[in-house]
């Protein structure tokens, strides 16, 4: 589902975050991305949603060619993909049921029927009750739920995810991987940049670490 | 298409929120632009109203030819026998005396006339002439003033030319200002839809990262500045209809002492839309100007 072959990702200024990463995902598998911080594991969940454009080499995620995707056609590509941030990046001005409709207006879904997909995802988060809530007035642990809710509400088949647990503590955190289990179980891709090791040997998978730049596998 | 509807439906619903939720902004926005485009639009019933005036006039140009109060039978049967020539379509001979009573008729000026102890006026004929072009009739005036026993010539159509030259410099000023305050519709709608654009920053990056396309970030804003030049124009409406209203009163006074039962004309139906639909359209002109250029450095600062 997604493939690097030689990718190398240097920002301006001369930071080589990447360099030729080779490295291969199929669908349905759950991959977890470790590493120190700084070395590059945003910088490699960016390229495959287009948020970044390698340097060299080729990024592929489903057959398209993303480096060479054209401004019109990335809004289409990130529809097939759920993002979930460290930083959650919600919309303070609308409610919680608000924040998840958002994904599916853009897709132009037909309003009752957004609603109905949008309610059971907050209940599969356990937000139900709080859907009229503002963003705000949500904890850590409840607005990366939210978040996570907005990734998968217009059920993408690729789920990346950048640091989720990074700001919860140890309760807060195993729901959330908890959570993601429970995705991976019904089919979809996730690809989780993280270095939560207890997260990692709770849920099994397997990892991929970047040093330096570099990629390597690690054994299970 | 009905997922485009839908897009359309849910833009144009969100434009009038954000409307809603900041209607001070909103309702002064639109004062300025009322106020500029009342300017043309004002200016343009004003000279609707002198052209319906000055459309009220005998079109046919005449020529009036006073005779010299010596003119001899002779002189005056050869000025009716050249009046009979097939370049004046009609000669009608009007005798002092006759004018003179036309005269003591008149309102006001009996008072003037009683006092005259004889008769000042000259005889005179009022011709139509075949023509109607300006240098035509010039001509014609001159030859028939060189007849011997013509006094003087006087070509009735000229006041009514030089208020039409002067309408017409008018019209071409209106649409200068029009032209010029069109600009400024522009620019204020730029504006306003650029802090719109700039303040809801957040937003469209988000969207951005979860598929949105530039037309769907796009086309809120754009409603935004069509009702926002919708609403400028409504305003302008407003102002008009206010301004209307004051003048109405002092216009029928100056009208009554002419002896006119004149009214204002106000817009037609056609013209008011006409005026909306032009606001509107700059409206979205600006908003698409500003937005297409924030976007960009939104996407620039991320």
């Amino acid at each position: 589902m997604i493939s690097f072959s030689q990718v190398t990702k240097r920002y301006p200024g001369g930071h080589e975050a990447l360099s030729g990463v080779n490295l291969a995902i199929e669908q349905g598998e759950l991959v977890f991305l470790t590493g120190h911080s700084g070395a590059g594991k945003s910088t490699l969940l960016k390229l495959i949603a287009a948020i970044e454009r390698p340097t060299s080499g080729m990024v592929s995620v489903s057959g398209q060619n993303v480096g060479r995707l054209s401004h019109r056609a990335v809004p289409y590509l990130r529809r097939n993909i759920g993002l979930v941030f460290q930083d959650h990046k919600l919309l303070f001005d609308r409610s919680v049921i608000e924040n998840v409709l958002l994904p599916l207006d853009i897709a132009g879904l037909e309003r009752r029927e957004a609603l109905k997909r949008a309610r059971a995802v907050i209940d599969k988060v356990g937000l139900l009750k709080r859907e009229k809530a503002n963003p705000v007035s949500l904890s850590g642990g409840e607005q990366q739920r939210l978040c996570i809710a907005r990734a998968l509400v217009s059920r993408p088949a690729l789920l990346l995810a950048d640091e989720p647990t990074g700001n919860l503590d140890a309760g807060y955190a195993a729901d959330i991987m908890t959570m993601f289990r429970d995705f991976h179980q019904v089919g979809t891709t996730l690809l989780i940049a993280t270095h939560d090791d207890r997260a990692i040997s709770a849920l099994g998978g397997r990892t991929l670490r970047l040093d330096h730049g570099k990629v390597e596998e690690v054994p299970a | 298409m009905i997922g485009w509807l839908r897009h359309q439906k849910h833009a144009l619903s969100a434009a009038l929120r954000r409307l809603r939720a900041q209607a001070l902004t909103t309702v002064l926005t639109a004062l300025a632009m009322g106020v500029a485009i009342s300017l043309p639009s004002g200016l343009y019933l004003v000279l609707g109203n002198l052209d319906r005036l000055a459309g009220g006039l005998p079109a046919q140009p005449e020529i009036s030819v006073f005779l010299d109060a010596g003119a001899s039978t002779a002189q005056q049967q050869a000025i009716a026998a050249r009046l009979r020539q097939p370049d004046i379509v009609k000669a009608r001979f009007v005798p002092r005396d006759e004018a003179l009573a036309a005269l003591s008729a008149a309102q006001d000026l009996a008072d003037i006339t009683a006092g005259l102890t004889e008769n000042p006026l000259p005889d005179a004929w009022v011709i139509r002439p075949h023509t109607a072009s300006r240098d035509e009739l010039a001509r014609v005036a001159a030859d028939l003033g060189k007849l011997p026993g013509v006094a003087e010539t006087h070509v009735d159509s000229q006041w009514a030319d030089r208020l039409q030259a002067a309408l017409a410099i008018g019209h071409t000023g209106v649409w200068l200002l029009a032209g010029l305050f069109a600009i400024a519709l522009v620019a204020i709608s730029g504006n306003a839809i650029r802090a719109q654009v700039l303040a809801r920053r957040d937003e469209i990056l988000v969207s951005r990262l979860i598929g949105a396309t530039d037309r769907y970030i796009r086309r809120p804003f754009l409603y935004l500045g069509a009702l926002q030049g919708l609403l400028g124009g409504l305003a302008a409406g407003g102002v008009l209809a206010v301004a209307g209203a004051i003048l109405r009163a002092p216009v029928e006074r100056l009208a009554s002492l002419y002896g006119s039962a004149y009214h204002l004309l106000p817009p037609s139906a056609i013209e008011i839309a006409a005026v909306l639909g032009l606001t509107t359209l700059f409206g979205w002109l600006g908003a698409w100007f500003s937005v297409t250029r924030a976007l960009h450095q939104v996407e620039a600062s991320r």
